[in-house]
Formats: structure tokens, C-alpha cells, sequence
């Protein structure tokens, strides 16, 4: 009978309700006094050299408050790439500065090289386009194809980086010399060159920015479209304003999706908070749809060679590729991890092949960045993988089902550790297998096409199967593997004085119904109505410090970090009941948001009831006659627990998987 | 700058607006009516439909002036008088048929336009009359199923189930 009730029940989705009203509030939706807007001039070339912007006659325009140049922000910080990735010979790779504005040369179309800030936004769009006809930007010849940029050296991305290439990367580069040898004695080899194609995000919701500045305080809040409001504080405060952490708030609101393209920061963002500061009062921007193309970061873009040895009956013997995947003019903060280690570590798939060597070349051009979007890296292994291993068996006259089922991991094998650097703990793919085949009736598929072919039309088939890598943790291994932040995650519990619950978590919710599913885990474990639970997610001021949700982490990472913390409350329960029922701790059990007096019941010494309701105890609150009363010297002064109602936080980072046989240290990825 | 008067959710409004201001910014800042979104600037997208006298219109290529005199309705006007949600948006909620919200508000209006002319439409009906409102969270099917079921037909032979 399906729950109606707590985890796994199909409950109506609470945010619904302020949705479907119109009750939202998305970043453009706040309205503050005295607001100004920034429109942001931006190139329409792929590739020039700033010669001049003479700012003159816009700053005399109706309305216009400000105008911003490169040049106000050579002296601060770039926004930086947040996962350093090393070359083969072992050499860091080329980080160029991402300026909040661009100072010197425009390197892609949209690449924003001056902003203007006016009391309206028409103001400020007149502005913005006499300042774009007074500039005088040198188109220079357009780095588009991954190809043409490597291999020419004379025209440059960044003047400083002779090849255009971030790194070369090899996975695992120990393992090269053995999978050259699995191909040279390779009965049949399979050949294909591919290309996972750039993708635009799109979210409905543009990307907007709020900055705001207090003279009177110092400090500055940022309103923005953000799936992780700690991470984007952290970069602007700590990397590119140097603003005192404390001093910035950063709020998240309602978001209309992200994709993977709010992730990270973007210039629009310091733009914002620098121009509040200097005007001292609150500055807007809205992107356009046409911004959004151009600006936000794109997804996938790989050219791929793709190489797979096997036997002539389609036993997998090994796989090599040759990537070279776009980084676009600037390193956006995910963008080095991406074609990396969260692609390179799936390149096994779901099958025992042996031997496996990924090798990537990130390479810039005059493109918008590139960075995590939708599985990120992963699907465009996939994509590779199952590509070719259809094609070895058109090549070799093979079933692709049974091909599959010979070469994907045996249920006794598991934990499997991948030539890649994964263990996978579980797992049965046959099983699997057997019900993708009998729920698609692929033993129907010829009389269905038969029927298509008799009406004049085509019917195909097709078949995948993948393993995909989520929450992106833990974080001592991504720290090893190169991630400049850790990717825990935090949540904070607490009872308030009249014992219903306020959950601060640091996962962002924009469509995933966080607001929904969490307050679901709480309310199983305490055994309260999910009414009487309230998500709090989004503003940096009320939140623990965590990272945000993208890569399927929030119910994997944050999930299990709210259900330590509930965890927490309830030990912390038990000593106060123990107090409270007149018992011994380990005698004190709860459940169904009971706390009671294990064994049979017996009577207290007192003679009252051998058991209390979660509120009465996690408050420390009763009611009296008058409403509810602080209880008072309920607790002595020596118990280990303060008085008041209880909290609790908890952090969670995902423990590595168990390997069979102790990794070697290129092999200490776990399931990710 | 004109001055225009409208009846927007039944009340009768008026403000000061240049020739080029448009509906869906009078809605937003002008009287503060956020829910109405936009999302695309080019008639694109329909997360800012509206109704003007009945029927749906997109307020971000309308000219706040080009209605004057007119009924507007919004999303903040659809909830029941008692503040709960109405049959369309029910039927929303009820079927999943939204995951971020913001394409929500125009799809809302669009889907209540479309059953005021039609009020039992087919599943190929309602798909054709949504072509002009893009959901990026692809919830389509949901949405098409909230639309039948808010028109009282069953909704159980809709695709991806």
C-alpha cells in the first residue's frame, strides 16, 4: 500500500501553492528603494583587442550614475577555476584571469567590456549603446575550431598561453603503456570519431543580480540567481572583491532553474556589488534572453576519438580515447573537473574491461565558457562508450543485447574496481537487462516495425546501458584529486520553543522540491505531521556552510547530513528524558515521537507517565494553563545539556566504497 | 508619458506610461503583480501571459498602453475568492505540473484560456494550444495532463505515464 506519509509517500509539493499563485519570489521579483539598473556593454566580436572606450558622452546621458570599465577592476581578484587539474608531465594547468570586466582584449561574443548604471533601465540601455558605438575594439581572427587552435600556435586565446591548450591529461597515465599493448595483440579493433555537441542551458529564469550596500555598516548583500549561495559568497568575497566574508550576505531566492549554469559566479555579480558600494545605493541586472545565450555557461563540446579492441565475438579487451573537450575563452569554475574526473572515471561504464586509458586535452577558444551542465561529463562518456560498442557489433555481426549482458559486470564481482579509479560497491546488471528487455517486449519489435513498414513509416530501436556518478563527493578524495573546496554538505535542526521543527540545510532548491522531500525525512524520523517542518535554504545568513545542490548531490550529501543531525536531536532527547521520566538513559527508546521507558511498563517513582511526546522533551516546554510556560528547573545544573530547546548540526561527505583489494593510489576514487 | 486605466484582477488601476512601456512591466513594477514572469523578451517562452477582455495575450510584446480600458487578469487573480487554488491550478499541483514555477504563471493562464473556448479539449488540442509556452524543466507531459484533468476528462492514456 503506498505511504501516505514521511519518506517515499507521493506527497503534494508545498512550494506548489506559492508557484501556482504567483506568489514566487525570483530574484527580479525584489523591489528595493532607490534601486538603480546596469546594463553591460558587450562585445560583438568573438576576438578583438580594446583599443578605447571613451566613456565621455554616455556619462553625460539622461539618468546615468556610473559607467565601469576593465580598467576599474585590474586590481582585483579573477574569478577563479575551483578544481586544478595537472598536465601528463606533471606541469599545473594555465589559469588565465577572468576579469569581472574584460581589460585588453574581448575573447568571445558576449564578453562584457564595460557597464552602465542609471536610474532606469531604459536609461541605462541608451547608455550602454553609445557607449558600445564609442568604443573601439580591433577585431581580431576567431579561435572556433578545437582543431585549428591547437595546432596554431601564432594565434592566441590569451596572449600568454602559446598552444591554447588549459592541460593534456591522462587517465591513468600508468595505465598507457598496458591498454597500447591490450590494442597491438587486439583481435578486432573498432574505430569512431565523435562529437558531443555544445549545448545552451537555458534556464526559463534569466540570470539576475541584486548588489546592495550598507555605508553605514560595511556590509553587502548579493540577491542572485545561485544554486549554491555559500560557494558563490565565498568566490566573491574571498577571490575577486576581497569584501570580508562576514560582511557579504548572499541570498538565493526563489530559482527558475539552473541546470548546472547557476552554479557558478559570474562577473555580472562583483559588477553589481562594486557599483552598490561605489553608488551607495542598491544596483539591478536582469539578463536578456540574448545575454543568457551568449553569457552563460554552455555544457559538453567534446571532439572524441574513440578506440575499442575485443574479441571477435564482442568480449571487451580495452578502450582508449583521444578528447579534446572546450573550455571557451575563460575557465569557469567547474570547467577543468568536468571533462576530467567526472568524465574520465566513467569511461569503463558498466563493463569489465580491463584496460582503459582517457586522454583530454582542454583547449581554449573565443567561445562562451564551458562548464558542468546535466550530467556533466558523464553522459558525454556514455555517449562515446555505447556508441562504439554498437558499432563493434554492427561491425562483427553481434547482438548488441547479448554483447551487453557477456560484457557487463557479474553480480558476484561486485565491489568492482574499475581500471578508471571507481569502485562500485553493488550492483546487478543482467537482472536488470532481463527486465529493460521484457518491459520494452523486445521480442515484439519486429512485428511492431513490420506494422510501421506497412503504414509507410520507420521504426527503430535502441539500447543503452550506463552507470552514472553522482553527488560529487567525498571530500578528502576530491581534494586529492584536485577540487579546491570540499564537497560536504551541512544541515542544522532545530526544535522551537513550541515543538515544531526549523530545518537550515545547505542544499539550494530551484524545481527539485527540496521544501517537499526534506521535511518528509525529518518528520519520518521525529514521527510529527511534515507540516510541522520547516526548509530553510538560500540565504547565507540563516544556513550552515554548504555547497549547494547540482550533480544529484542534495538528497545524497545534504539528505544524509539532515539525517545525521535529526539523529543528534534525538540522542540529545533521550538524556533529557531520561531526566525528565525518571530513568536510566539506556533505558530510554523513542519512537513514533515517543520517548518512553523501555521493557514492560512500570510505573516511575513519581507515578507519572513512562513516557513523553517528542515536543515536551526536545523543548523542555509544557503546557500550562496559560499557554506554554518554560518548564522550570527541570534539568539540573549538571546535566551535559543547556537549557532551552535543543539544535543540532551535522556534516556528511559520502565515504569511499569498500574495494576488495587495497587501491593503488591512482585507483582511490571511490563511487562518487 | 500617458496616463492609462485599466481593470486589472477587478480592481480599476491607473499609471503614468511611455509609448513604449510594456504590459508586462507595468504589471511588474507598476503594480508589483511579479508573478507575472518574463523570461524571454521575444515572445518565445509565454511565461508572461496574460488576459486581456478573456483572451490570452503576451505581456511582454504588449504595450501597457495598447490596453487601456481593458480587463486584465494575472495569476494573481486566478485563486478561488477564498484564497485556495482554483481547478486549473489544482489540477496543476495535483499532477506535477510544474517543477521551478517559473514558466508556471503563463502556462496557468494559457491553460485556463484555452479551456474557457474549449472546455473538453483532446490531448493533441491542448498541445497545440500550449506550443507557445516552453516549460525548460520538460514537464510537459504532467502539464498536459493537469490541463485534461482540470477539464474533468480522464488522464490516464496521456504519453509517459
Amino acid at each position: 500500500m503506498p505511504k501516505d506519509y514521511g519518506i517515499g509517500a507521493s506527497s503534494k509539493r508545498r512550494e506548489d501553492v506559492r508557484f501556482l499563485s504567483g506568489r514566487g519570489v525570483y530574484t527580479d521579483d525584489v523591489a528595493l528603494h532607490g534601486q538603480t539598473y546596469a546594463v553591460f556593454v558587450r562585445s560583438n566580436v568573438a576576438h578583438g583587442r580594446i583599443r578605447k572606450i571613451d566613456t565621455a558622452a554616455a556619462a553625460g546621458m539622461p539618468g546615468v550614475l556610473a559607467i565601469f570599465t576593465g580598467e576599474d577592476f585590474k586590481d582585483v581578484g579573477g574569478n577563479p577555476a575551483g578544481w586544478l587539474i595537472n598536465s601528463r608531465d606533471g606541469t599545473p594547468m594555465r589559469e588565465p584571469k577572468r576579469p569581472v570586466l574584460a581589460h585588453g582584449k574581448v575573447r568571445h561574443v558576449g564578453d562584457a567590456y564595460a557597464a552602465v548604471i542609471a536610474e532606469t533601465y531604459q536609461q541605462a540601455k541608451d547608455a550602454a549603446q553609445q557607449l558600445a558605438d564609442d568604443s573601439d575594439i580591433e577585431e581580431l581572427p576567431a579561435i572556433v575550431d578545437m582543431r585549428k587552435a591547437v595546432a596554431d600556435a601564432s594565434n592566441r586565446v590569451h596572449d600568454e598561453i602559446p598552444d591554447n591548450i588549459c592541460f593534456d591529461w591522462g587517465w591513468i597515465e600508468d595505465n598507457r603503456a598496458a591498454v597500447d599493448a591490450a590494442f597491438k595483440s587486439a583481435p578486432h579493433i573498432t574505430t569512431l570519431e565523435l562529437v558531443n555537441n555544445r549545448l545552451v542551458p537555458n534556464a526559463m529564469e534569466p540570470r539576475a543580480s541584486i548588489g546592495e550596500y550598507n555605508p553605514g555598516t560595511g556590509d553587502y548583500k548579493l540577491t542572485t540567481t545561485s544554486q549554491n549561495p555559500h560557494l558563490t559568497r565565498l568566490l566573491v568575497a574571498a577571490f575577486v572583491l576581497g569584501i570580508p566574508e562576514n560582511k557579504l550576505t548572499v541570498v538565493a531566492p526563489d530559482v527558475g532553474g539552473g541546470f548546472g549554469s547557476k552554479i557558478y559566479h559570474y562577473g555580472e555579480e562583483a559588477l553589481v556589488l562594486a557599483a552598490a558600494k561605489k553608488l551607495g545605493r542598491p544596483v539591478r541586472w536582469t539578463a536578456e534572453r540574448t545575454e543568457s545565450f551568449l553569457t552563460d555557461a554552455h555544457g559538453r563540446d567534446h571532439v572524441t576519438k574513440i578506440e575499442l579492441a575485443s574479441t571477435k565475438d564482442g568480449e571487451i579487451l580495452a578502450i582508449r580515447t583521444e578528447t579534446l573537450a572546450n573550455v571557451g575563452a575563460y575557465l569557469s569554475n567547474f570547467s577543468t573537473a568536468t571533462p576530467t574526473f567526472l568524465h574520465g572515471t566513467l569511461m569503463a561504464g558498466p563493463y569489465k574491461v580491463p584496460h582503459v586509458y582517457v586522454n583530454v586535452k582542454t583547449v581554449f577558444t573565443n567561445t562562451a565558457p564551458v562548464d558542468a551542465y546535466r550530467g556533466a561529463g558523464r553522459p558525454e562518456a556514455t555517449f562515446s562508450i555505447e556508441r562504439i560498442v554498437d558499432k563493434m557489433c554492427r561491425e562483427l555481426n553481434l547482438d548488441p543485447f547479448e554483447v551487453r549482458r557477456k560484457n557487463l559486470i557479474q553480480p558476484d564481482q561486485f565491489p568492482y574496481t574499475t581500471p578508471v579509479g571507481l569502485v562500485y560497491d553493488t550492483g546487478n546488471y543482467q537482472a536488470t537487462l532481463d527486465k529493460l528487455i521484457e518491459l520494452a517486449d523486445v521480442a515484439g519489435f519486429d512485428k511492431r516495425a513490420a506494422a510501421s513498414k506497412a503504414k509507410g513509416k520507420l521504426r527503430g530501436m535502441g539500447l543503452s546501458t550506463w552507470i552514472e556518478a553522482c553527488g560529487i563527493a567525498p571530500s578528502n578524495l576530491v581534494g586529492v584529486l584536485g577540487s579546491r573546496v570540499g564537497l560536504y554538505d551541512a544541515a542544522t535542526v532545530r526544535v522551537n520553543a513550541t515543538g515544531n521543527i526549523s530545518v537550515m540545510t545547505g542544499a539550494h532548491s530551484h524545481g527539485q522540491g527540496h521544501e517537499t522531500v526534506f521535511a518528509q525525512i525529518v518528520a519520518e524520523k521525529l514521527g510529527i505531521p511534515e507540516s510541522s517542518v520547516e526548509i530553510v535554504h538560500g540565504d547565507t545568513s540563516k544556513i550552515p556552510f554548504g555547497m549547494g545542490s547540482y550533480g544529484s548531490r542534495s538528497l545524497a550529501v545534504c539528505g544524509s547530513a539532515m539525517n545525521r543531525a535529526v539523529d543528534k536531536i534525538i540522542a540529545k532527547g533521550k538524556k533529557i528524558a531520561a531526566h525528565m521520566l525518571e530513568a536510566a538513559e539506556g533505558d530510554i527508546t523513542f519512537a513514533d515521537g515517543k520517548f518512553s521507558v523501555a521493557g514492560p511498563t512500570r510505573p516511575r517513582p513519581s507515578g507519572k507517565s513512562p513516557s513523553a511526546p517528542m515536543s515536551r522533551i526536545t523543548t523542555r516546554w509544557r503546557r500550562w494553563s496559560r499557554g506554554w510556560r518554560r518548564r522550570p528547573s527541570t534539568i539540573p545544573p549538571t546535566s551535559p545539556i543547556p537549557p532551552g530547546p535543543i539544535s543540532a548540526r551535522s556534516r556528511w561527505t559520502p565515504k569511499p566504497a569498500r574495494s576488495t583489494s587495497p587501491p593503488s593510489p591512482a585507483q582511490t576514487i571511490s563511487a562518487m | 508619458m500617458t496616463k492609462v486605466t485599466m481593470t486589472v484582477n477587478g480592481k480599476t488601476v491607473s499609471g503614468e506610461v511611455e509609448g513604449r512601456t510594456l504590459l508586462s512591466t507595468f504589471l511588474r513594477e507598476g503594480l508589483g503583480l511579479t508573478g507575472t514572469h518574463v523570461g524571454c523578451d521575444t515572445s518565445q517562452c509565454g511565461a508572461c501571459v496574460v488576459h486581456v477582455d478573456g483572451k490570452a495575450v503576451k505581456s511582454c510584446t504588449t504595450f501597457a498602453a495598447d490596453v487601456a480600458g481593458a480587463q486584465v487578469k494575472t495569476i494573481e487573480g486566478m485563486n478561488n475568492p477564498d484564497g485556495s487554488l482554483s481547478v486549473v491550478q489544482q489540477a496543476f499541483q495535483d499532477h506535477h505540473g510544474l517543477q521551478c514555477g517559473f514558466c508556471t504563471p503563463g502556462m496557468v493562464m494559457s491553460s485556463a484560456a484555452l479551456l474557457a473556448e474549449n472546455p473538453k479539449p483532446t490531448e493533441a488540442e491542448v498541445r497545440h494550444y500550449l506550443e507557445g509556452n516552453i516549460c525548460r524543466c520538460t514537464g510537459y507531459h504532467n502539464i498536459v495532463k493537469a490541463v485534461l484533468a482540470a477539464s474533468g476528462q480522464d488522464v490516464s492514456s496521456v504519453a509517459a505515464e
